[in-house]
């Protein structure tokens, strides 16, 4: 793998820097020349992870950076999130009722869901303090 | 994002165009919101120009949803693409909501 096949991205805590994520995978799509609907299903992914992140993973008000670094082979997509918020494993959150009618259905809760179904694999890991989390996709063309 | 608002007979129509994402679904909410607070309580969504949603659209979709079949109101959805499709699908929304191919079977409520 050359450096050509790796990529990264670091954005801040606040919401704003989605904007920044929106266009960095615009970029990334066409020098990579992924097709249009998997750099959708990536910024969905990526959105839900990340605002999860911005969200609910500090008490403080202080500044973190969520480091996004992408890798890439023929026909795989590889994704590592890693931040220094609280502990949590989304893979661990049970899958909400998609069956239930509208006035059952709960505001909220599908985030985690959706990263699970438009990516092949996802998995975490806590280590040194920090949440990694790696999502993979296969690249069809 | 982009939003224009018409009015056909009883309906409210409101063409969305762009993305609802996290930092544009607190304006989408509020701009739809408003209307039903104007007194509409039949609305068309028409997302024909819409290429990107994620959890946090959804969730207005539903608030709305939620919102309107509380006053007996009508609340449907038209001209989907496919992806957007396919994420109304995976999140078990497609079975939610009223969805039409076109506007015309919006308005005339027939699939």
């Amino acid at each position: 793998m050359n450096t050509h096949d790796r990529k990264q991205l670091i954005l801040g805590n606040r919401v704003e820097e989605l904007t920044k994520m929106e266009t960095f995978l615009e970029e990334l799509g066409t020098d990579w020349n992924l097709p249009m609907p998997l750099v959708l299903n990536l910024n969905l992914a990526l959105e839900e992870a990340i605002t999860n992140i911005m969200f609910y993973g500090y008490d403080d008000e202080e500044s973190h950076t969520i480091l996004i670094e992408f890798s890439r082979t023929d026909n795989q997509l590889t994704i590592h999130i890693i931040d220094d918020g609280h502990e949590y494993d989304p893979t661990a959150r049970p899958d909400p009722d998609i069956t239930l009618a509208a006035e059952d259905r709960p505001i909220g809760g599908l985030g985690i869901f959706l990263i699970k179904k438009v990516m092949d694999q996802v998995d975490y890991e806590r280590k040194e303090n920090k949440n990694y989390l790696k999502l993979n996709k296969r690249i069809e063309k | 994002m982009k939003l224009e608002i018409t009015t056909s007979g009883q309906f409210k129509i409101v063409k969305v165009d762009g993305r609802i994402d996290t930092t544009r679904a607190v304006e989408f909410e509020s701009s739809v919101v408003n209307l039903i607070d104007q007194g509409c309580n039949n609305l068309i969504i028409n997302c024909l120009g819409l290429n990107y949603i994620s959890s946090s659209g959804l969730r207005v979709f539903l608030v709305l949803q939620k919102r309107l079949a509380g006053q007996q109101g009508v609340f449907r959805l038209c001209c989907l693409k496919p992806e957007i499709q396919e994420i109304f699908d995976i999140s078990g929304f497609s079975t939610i909501f009223q969805i039409f191919p076109t506007e015309e079977a919006a308005l005339a409520g027939e699939k």
